[in-house]
């Protein structure tokens, strides 16, 4: 090799060292530029991807126009419908609490609706890029739900905020998506994650550390804990579809309570005040692992 | 300059059209990685300081639009631990890849094109393959699926399939522009450059 490609070659390496030793906020910085900047054609690519999808297409403007209203009041019923769910959950919770502990303030939930923006920007996670951020309150570790009927399903939680309009949705599906869940009418509790790679957008969940005695029913519903602080208490996950038990434990294949593929109105739960302010003012760090 | 304006619009004309390249579920999760394609295109046709230049500025843009920073369970949110795919990677691994394919190089000078096309699907999948082992290098186990390779198959041979094309317009602008995309000129300047051109 030549003396100029060496001197290259040595030029290269110290400015590869200099950006992997980035701090995180300068790459948050990065990439909250590149966005900006690539947004209009993420939207552009979006709107596309959602024509595509569309069998049929109404071309008549009072339509649209109507469709687009429809839209508006069925999400804020959504929204509404989910914090009239959980101020109920919370009341019970209350409830339980002032006869155990006489009294624990708790603060309600709030949530922000947002859309999906983009769909599987990497290679290896299953996320998705909303159209909310930070201008709306929302913070990493944010937990995303959306309405399934009666209840409310858990999506995934947010992994990194873009910016004041965007955020990245790590979904329930990816392996780093870990959940405390139970499983309902049992004592059974275990840990949910999704499988590694996103090789597929729709698959099956793994529920592990079960008890090794498991004795738990085909299409059980499987419910988010809340053990883990990070994610609320009885959000859906799915449904068993197949258990093995295991010499030390059990684990159950759980089918998700949503498709992933169909994901378009999400509303993201967002941090307590207590939890928003700034470590500094925090008195005691909160021990629990961080993907729990 | 005019080889580096045109190389320059061209990726960042790769980087616009990558966001309306679909994922297909079929191939599980494969997708057409255009501008993987086009830097490895063009890695084959510019001189080696050149290639590592457009490395830098591809792995940056790449990984500032599609970076997503993934800690494992053990580390502390960034605190003390690195991301899994560490900000700046994509740089290290499209540069990797460059350094192979500057070794059929010869080959491309010569007008044959088929090992060059071939090495571009070989380096892509490389590319993509590196990153999911250090994915699992993090997380402990190694799980090595068909589903995998499929993915991994699926999205070299798009890569392949576009590289000619890339090849083509690459060729049909030195020709518009006059510039060479062999490094003769550089050659020229740098007889001493004789192994790297």
């Amino acid at each position: 090799m030549s003396r100029l490609n060496l001197i290259f070659l040595l030029l290269f390496v110290g400015l590869v060292t200099w950006i992997t030793l980035f701090q995180p906020n300068i790459v948050s910085s990065i990439q909250r530029g590149a966005m900006i900047a690539a947004r209009p054609f993420i939207k552009a690519s979006g709107e596309l991807d959602k024509t595509a999808n569309q069998s049929a297409s109404d071309s008549r403007e009072n339509s649209a126009q109507l469709g687009e209203q429809l839209r508006e009041v069925v999400l804020e019923r959504d929204r509404l419908r989910l914090e009239a769910m959980q101020l109920d959950d919370l009341l019970r919770e209350n409830n339980q609490l002032r006869h155990a502990l006489q009294y624990i303030q708790k603060s309600p939930l709030s949530l922000v609706a947002t859309r999906v923006l983009s769909r599987k920007p990497s290679q290896w996670y299953n996320t998705i890029v909303i159209d909310k951020g930070s201008d709306a309150g929302i913070a990493v570790d944010c937990p995303v739900i959306v309405p399934l009927g009666d209840e409310a399903a858990l999506v995934g939680k947010i992994s990194e905020v873009l910016g004041p309009k965007s955020a990245i949705l790590l979904l329930l599906s990816d392996e780093m998506c870990q959940v405390s869940a139970k499983i309902q009418n049992s004592q059974e509790q275990g840990i949910l994650c999704g499988r590694r790679g996103a090789l597929f957008s729709q698959m099956n969940l793994r529920l592990r550390y079960l008890s090794k005695e498991a004795n738990v029913a085909v299409d059980a519903k499987v419910e988010s804990s809340g053990t883990g602080e990070l994610f609320p208490p009885d959000l859906l996950l799915g449904k068993i579809s197949v258990i093995s038990h295991g010499v030390i434990d059990s684990e159950a294949i759980v089918t998700p309570a949503i498709n992933f593929d169909e994901l378009s109105d999400l509303f993201v739960i967002l941090p307590t005040p207590d939890e928003a302010d700034p470590p500094d003012q925090q008195a005691q760090p909160k021990p629990a692992p961080p993907n729990q | 300059m005019k080889q580096l304006l045109s190389i320059s619009g061209l990726l960042f004309s790769s980087f616009l059209l990558q966001e309306f390249l679909p994922v297909f579920d079929w191939s599980y999760g494969a997708r057409p990685l255009l501008v993987h394609a086009f830097f490895l295109s063009a890695a084959v046709a510019i001189p080696f300081p050149a290639m590592l230049l457009l490395a830098a500025v591809c792995g940056f843009l790449w990984d500032a639009r599609y970076y997503i920073p993934i800690y494992s369970h053990d580390s502390l949110m960034g605190a003390i631990g690195q991301a899994e795919l560490p900000f700046g990677f994509t740089i290290f691994l499209f540069a990797l890849a460059g350094l192979l394919i500057q070794g059929v190089r010869p080959y491309f000078r010569k007008g044959r094109w088929e090992l060059p096309v071939f090495m571009i699907g070989l380096c892509t999948g490389l590319i993509l393959l590196l990153e999911y082992l250090l994915i699992c290098f993090h997380r402990g186990t190694l799980e090595l699926s068909p589903q995998l390779w499929s993915k991994l198959l699926m999205t070299s041979l798009f890569s392949a399939l576009l590289a000619p094309v890339l090849l083509l317009l690459l060729a049909w602008l030195a020709g518009r522009l006059r510039f060479r995309t062999a490094g003769d000129d550089f050659k020229r300047r740098h007889p001493q450059d004789g192994d790297a051109l």
